[in-house]
């Protein structure tokens, strides 16, 4: 009995042994395949034209590289999560990846991004928005090259407006007043007379950003590093949010809402005005998937008498990971991807809005997206969210305090921003003598 | 003797390897951490140690106590739940009767699914404008429904609702092992006697299914007080904090604003939480061994 068992760990050990020699020489095999993999790490898209065609084209022009490119999540907060884990780990794997408009300065300070001076000069850098190059600076270096940019905008029934005679809004208070006109006459249950983002996530930080900063507000003071939020005129905004605008001409599950069913509520011909990014308007106008496809406006935001109106600066950029061993070759990459031609190519197919100044000035992208015209002048004053290397905290907790104020509307939100300003100092405290990187 | 000793240690070597590799060593990585002010997108500020600080801050942080209280009160009411449905499950699954192979089977259903899928699918149900939850509710009437996850009082009972649902199931896989270990002469003595079926349940199955039940508590009261996928999925802590459980205030404060030194004390806290209650539970749970059982 004793004996068999030896004997079939022996077999066993045997064909252990085999099957090692066999990976081992498989391994061999494949270092010895003259092929270089560049690990790219993005979100998904919903056509090929994005990712999958550029990547088969650019090895097309670099034989033996081949691209690898690693699917992370759609939303921007649990992409991050997936990003910041590998360069925390310092992984070499990964070499490229795209980075959200709020994050170089975190990535920059944290040693975590590469910085592209001496790939990316600065003629280079003029041929893009100045809006995304600033987001991609960091103390005096930059750390990402723009590949699409966004900006809030307002989206409005062009032919519910024109039914009962009313301009596009100029302001906030117009807005409200032209959306109870509306919804009075048409008396649908189903019709709302505002969408945006408002669950307690990044982009109720973009949507509230736009109402105190239209009111000559702002969020934190960057100079003096102390938080604003519990001055008189952000205040105000916020007010005017939780009086006027949920549960109002809103409904109150809004306070739920991200990109997606905001926008499905427009789609589906149930929101008079909407406030979203740029892609909304090719989403809106297409047939398939849209009821008010050819009924729509699309308009800079409003702002609040006496002030101007400001579109939050959202977008992606393309970074290289410091602990990355081919940065000359990731660079190739991500100069291919942001190269004039491609990003031609890749409004062209999928209808973002490039970074590169040049293509709003382009007959043939002007011929097919024609709205990109009247985008220019919203992406040239587009206000970045503050950079800092702590941004999520503070983030974290305005987020906090916008979705109390707006959720709870008994709360006294003069000392809930109290608290929040104070909570906000502490944390921008830490970045008070941060060195260059 | 003493080689076969060697031997048992030998063969204990790998899952011992085990346990401190993936069990002891972060448990004690995250103590070592919770004393330190480490944040990673600043790493300038290096490593300082600082002592008790972390505690005390979190100790005074308004944003703590109110997480603390929203995970005791979904502790609190998720687990009398769990245990009864549970319960009522194991009871019917234990009968004889035809289909019972399918019923037991149709039953676990939640249990097996994972937890990230069936948090999506109450996500879905719960939905202002086309969720079931809603449609049964109201039917047609659009103007009525609710949005239960935009809510800062139903948010947190959203989450109950599909705890409740994906984890009595557990309870009753355990009940219903308890429930068949209790030997049929008990049942036949008791009938002799004149026992009626409530008395039954009130003085054999409930007395005898003891040990199963405050098993079950203990599982379920420790899994609750780490709940964070339901939470992740469905709400991400909102609205107004409403959900934002423990586990998840820490994973934010680690994983997303880079605060291991914070976070780590948060986790530290959740982990102490959790093994004072074990105790309690398992002193219990051995006193009720000695008790009652015969054998």
């Amino acid at each position: 009995m004793n004996s068999l068992v030896v004997k079939a760990g022996r077999c066993h050990a045997r064909n252990l042994c085999r099957l090692t020699a066999l990976i081992f020489l498989c391994s061999l095999g494949h270092s010895f395949a003259a092929e270089t993999q560049l690990r790219f790490v993005t979100w998904k898209s919903e056509t090929a034209q994005l990712w999958d065609q550029p990547i088969a084209d650019f090895e097309k022009q670099n034989p033996g590289v081949k691209v690898i490119r690693e699917i992370g999540p759609q939303s921007s907060t649990q992409l991050h999560d997936l990003i910041t884990q590998k360069l925390k780990n310092r992984d070499t794997e990964m070499d490229v990846f795209v980075m959200d408009v709020i994050w170089p300065a975190e990535f920059a300070s944290a040693g975590w991004a590469l910085p592209l001076d001496r790939f990316f000069a600065l003629a280079e850098q003029k041929q893009f928005l100045d809006a995304p190059i600033q987001a991609n600076r960091y103390r005096g270096q930059i750390f990402g090259v723009p590949l699409f940019v966004d900006a809030g905008l307002l989206y409005y029934r062009k032919d519910l407006l024109e039914k009962y005679g009313v301009p596009p809004p100029r302001t906030w208070p117009e807005l409200v007043e032209e959306a109870k006109t509306i919804l009075a006459q048409e008396k649908d249950p189903q019709l709302v007379g505002f969408s945006g983002q408002f669950k307690q996530y990044e982009g109720l930080v973009c949507n509230m950003m736009e109402f105190v900063l239209s009111n000559g507000g702002n969020l934190w003071n960057e100079k003096q590093l102390v938080s604003t939020l519990n001055q008189p005129r952000a205040l105000e905004a916020v007010r005017f949010v939780r009086d006027r605008i949920i549960g109002q001409i809103a409904h109150r599950g809004v306070l739920a809402y991200e990109e997606p069913e905001s926008l499905v509520l427009f789609t589906e011909g149930r929101a008079i005005f909407h406030r979203n990014w740029p892609y909304a308007w090719n989403v809106a106008n297409d047939s398939q998937r849209s009821k008010i496809a050819g009924k729509i406006g699309m308009m800079p935001l409003p702002y609040f008498p006496g002030g101007k109106g400001v579109a939050a600066l959202g977008g992606w950029q393309l970074a290289i990971s410091r602990f990355s061993k081919k940065s000359e070759l990731a660079w190739r990459f991500v100069a291919f991807m942001t190269g004039h031609a491609m990003q031609k190519r890749i409004t062209l197919s999928t209808g973002r809005a490039p970074a590169r100044a040049a293509l709003y000035n382009d007959r043939e992208v002007l011929d097919q997206l024609p709205q990109l015209k009247s985008l220019w002048e919203t992406f040239k004053q587009a206000v970045p969210r503050p950079t800092t290397p702590v941004y999520v905290p503070l983030s974290n907790i305005m987020q906090r305090y916008f979705s109390s104020v707006l959720a709870l509307p008994d709360t006294n939100i003069d000392k809930r921003a109290a608290l929040a300003a104070r909570d906000m100092d502490r944390v921008l405290d830490l970045v008070r003598e941060a060195p260059a990187p | 003797m003493r080689s076969s000793h060697r031997l048992a240690l030998l063969f204990l070597l790998p899952s011992l390897i085990f346990v401190s590799l993936f069990a002891f060593y972060p448990i004690f990585e995250s103590f070592r951490l919770s004393f330190y002010r480490s944040i990673l997108t600043l790493p300038w500020l290096g490593q300082k140690m600082v002592g008790w600080e972390n505690y005390t801050d979190l100790w005074t942080d308004p944003v703590a106590a109110e997480s603390l209280r929203t995970t005791l009160f979904f502790v609190v009411t998720t687990i009398p739940l769990e245990l009864s449905f549970g319960l009522g499950m194991a009871l019917v699954m234990n009968e004889v009767f035809r289909g019972r192979g399918l019923l037991r089977a149709v039953i676990l259903i939640p249990w097996a699914i994972p937890t990230v899928v069936s948090s999506q699918m109450w996500r879905f149900i719960f939905n202002d404008r086309y969720g079931l939850f809603n449609f049964l509710l109201f039917g047609g009437d659009a103007s009525r429904y609710l949005a239960p996850l935009a809510d800062p009082t139903l948010a947190p009972l959203a989450i109950i609702v599909a705890e409740v649902w994906k984890t009595a199931p557990f309870v009753a896989l355990i009940v219903l092992a308890g429930l068949q270990s209790i030997p049929d002469e008990v049942y036949e003595a008791a009938s002799i006697d004149g026992a009626t079926s409530w008395q039954q349940f009130r003085y054999v199955t409930l007395p005898l299914l003891r040990p199963a039940l405050l098993l079950a508590l203990l599982f379920r009261t420790i899994d609750a007080l780490r709940v964070f996928d339901l939470v992740y999925v469905m709400t991400q802590g909102g609205p107004a904090d409403a959900t934002n459980v423990l586990s998840f205030y820490g994973y934010k404060k680690i994983f997303a604003e880079g605060m291991v030194g914070y976070g780590s004390a948060i986790a530290v806290g959740v982990f102490l939480i959790s093994l004072i209650l074990s105790l309690v539970y398992l002193r219990i749970l051995k006193s009720s061994r000695l008790e009652g059982i015969p054998r």
